[in-house]
């Protein structure tokens, strides 16, 4: 029988499904049980799109929660990621944070690796363990699947299958890629957010019209569309027809908020994969955000943007320009977002329960699909995390 | 070409000065009327890792001079009151100036801005890095032409408001 945590004992989950307790904010040993349970336990991460190192030998580093990470891709064409830790004393790999190698050399015995991983060299090797053999000892390499070029990595033996974690989300994962994941890299914004992981994923579709003033100046109404969460794994998609405001003097470079036909259906769609993936197609910027924990109250986020690779160079720049401009922790339409995010994290340190309210119709069931500006598209999401975690539930 | 002359460094440190007060001051208009009255009038900030790699997203990507204008409506009338405000504390230094065949001037400098939460009060380092400019300066007037802010640190403590 599983010892019962303490955060479990003294943490009463509340009966009604919209309420949160504040307390899971700010918690430290749950934030070490969440490290643990869900960092390193049975979810999936993507923490690379192929297109990120686009040529043989191109790597790429970062971080799993506290598990450093080597994406590389081989001489063989093919993108692994690896723990960034010799396969012999454990000492970092790679410092760098991208670049380029035909091999890897671990500078503390000189240990070589290859670029698929595999150890090719080892200096006073006859004087090692009597049967010793290098096949034995190549960049050790946590579970990885891939969707679209876009790679996934779980830290746990007993994960399911990433088809069968993604569920419906896959679909919409692959459309917001450009359809098939044949994405070019076009850059990245990197930042801190001093927030807590949980509460950097729980952005909802109540609040953009409403805190995004360009919406309102521009007088920006949203298109028809529908939001649903899975049924398992606490996913949740927003998924709606693209609408463009109509020209103003109020912002004299339209191109920041100007769609240009992509040959494909019109949308505009954000998913979020628990635990703290963003995905999101959106005017013409495609953009992924790659995210963790570096703390109880900091998230690092990277904010990679791409072009497709059919793109001609005319809609190369475009996109350029509108994914310098429009989304991300400066953007014109997204630069609320970093403020919220900062903001619910110091008011979480107050005692007692956030509520949602924006589409729940019954507190005491869940359901998994929504209107596009509910807040309850977030409550299947806030479900998981909490049987994940192995929170009691108050009785009605 | 001509080496720069006193009074040139001392009219570019002079451009300088009006860049870090209207920033430090959060006065936009002002921080506008140190570039150029011009289509082709620039301001980008992005990370020097990215810049190295050929990427050419940036943070703030103000190509040209409505784009710097609308920078300064993002930020006086469409975010206001929507951000935690800050203060910052730009200290810069030029190290290099060169005049280029067409008359207009070069110059590189290091920068270090710190910040000043208005909630907190505590001061945190925000970026370090260095500014490429491209300087028009005649006899009535100096005033860039671009200016590219290169942070060394490719991760920012925080979501960025202001330029840089």
């Amino acid at each position: 029988m599983e010892a019962v945590e303490a955060y479990q004992r003294d943490v009463i989950w509340p009966a009604n499904y919209n309420e949160i307790p504040k307390e899971i904010f700010v918690r430290q040993d749950l934030y070490q049980a969440e490290i643990a349970r869900i960092f390193r336990g049975p979810e999936w991460h993507p923490v690379a799109h192929e297109s990120e190192v686009p040529n043989k030998g191109d790597f790429k580093t970062c971080n799993l929660a506290d598990v450093p990470l080597l994406v590389i891709r081989g001489q063989d064409d093919k993108v692994r990621a690896f723990y960034n830790a010799c396969s012999h004393r454990s000492n970092q790999i790679e410092v760098k944070p991208s670049g380029n190698r035909s091999e890897f050399e671990c500078p503390y015995h000189r240990w070589l690796f290859n670029s698929e991983g595999e150890l090719v060299g080892c200096p006073n090797q006859r004087e090692f363990t009597p049967g010793f053999d290098k096949a034995d000892f190549p960049l050790a390499q946590p579970r990885q699947d891939s969707v679209g070029g876009l790679l996934f990595v779980t830290l746990s033996d007993e994960t399911e299958s990433l088809d069968a974690f993604l569920q419906e989300a896959k679909s919409s994962l692959l459309n917001i890629m450009g359809g098939d994941g044949r994405l070019k890299l076009l850059g990245y914004h990197r930042v801190r957010y001093l927030t807590n992981w949980k509460a950097y994923g729980d952005n909802d579709g109540y609040h953009p019209p409403l805190l995004h003033q360009a919406f309102t100046l521009l007088n920006w109404q949203g298109g028809a569309g529908r939001q649903y969460a899975t049924t398992g794994r606490g996913h949740y998609c927003i998924d709606t027809e693209l609408t463009v405001p109509q020209p103003t003097s109020l912002i004299r470079d339209s191109s920041v908020i100007e769609y240009r036909d992509e040959g494909r259906p019109k949308r505009s769609s954000v998913l979020a994969l628990f635990p703290m993936l963003v995905a999101s197609s959106y005017l013409n910027v495609i953009s992924i955000r790659f995210a963790t924990p570096t703390a109880i109250d900091e998230v690092e986020v990277n904010y990679a943007y791409f072009a497709h690779q059919d793109d001609d160079e005319a809609m190369i720049r475009h996109r350029i320009r509108q994914s310098s401009n429009a989304i991300g922790p400066s953007g014109l339409i997204s630069m609320e977002d970093a403020s919220v995010f900062h903001r619910v994290q110091i008011g979480n340190r107050t005692p007692g329960r956030a509520v949602f309210q924006k589409g729940v119709s019954d507190p005491s069931r869940l359901s998994f699909e929504f209107r596009q500006n509910d807040e309850s598209g977030n409550l299947p999401h806030w479900e998981y995390y909490r049987t994940a975690m192995g929170f009691r539930r108050a009785a009605a | 070409m001509t080496r720069l002359t006193l009074d040139e460094h001392d009219r570019l440190d002079e451009l300088q000065s009006r860049y870090i007060t209207a920033l430090d001051g959060k006065n936009m208009q002002s921080w506008l009327d140190t570039f150029v009255d011009d289509p082709a009038a620039s301001y980008i900030c992005m990370a020097r890792s990215d810049f190295e790699n050929g990427l050419q997203v940036a943070m703030m990507l103000d190509d040209c001079r409505d784009r710097l204008i609308d920078r300064c409506t993002f930020i006086t009338e469409i975010w206001a009151g929507t951000f935690q405000d800050y203060r910052t504390r730009h200290f810069a230094q030029r190290v290099q100036t060169n005049r280029l065949e067409n008359g207009n001037i070069a110059m590189s400098s290091n920068f270090s801005v710190v910040f000043s939460p208005d909630d907190t009060g505590l001061p945190q380092q925000l970026a370090v890095g260095t500014y490429e400019d491209i300087i028009k300066m005649d006899e009535s007037d100096c005033r860039f032409l671009s200016r590219t802010t290169l942070t060394d640190n490719a991760v920012l403590p925080r979501y960025l408001v202001f330029p840089i």
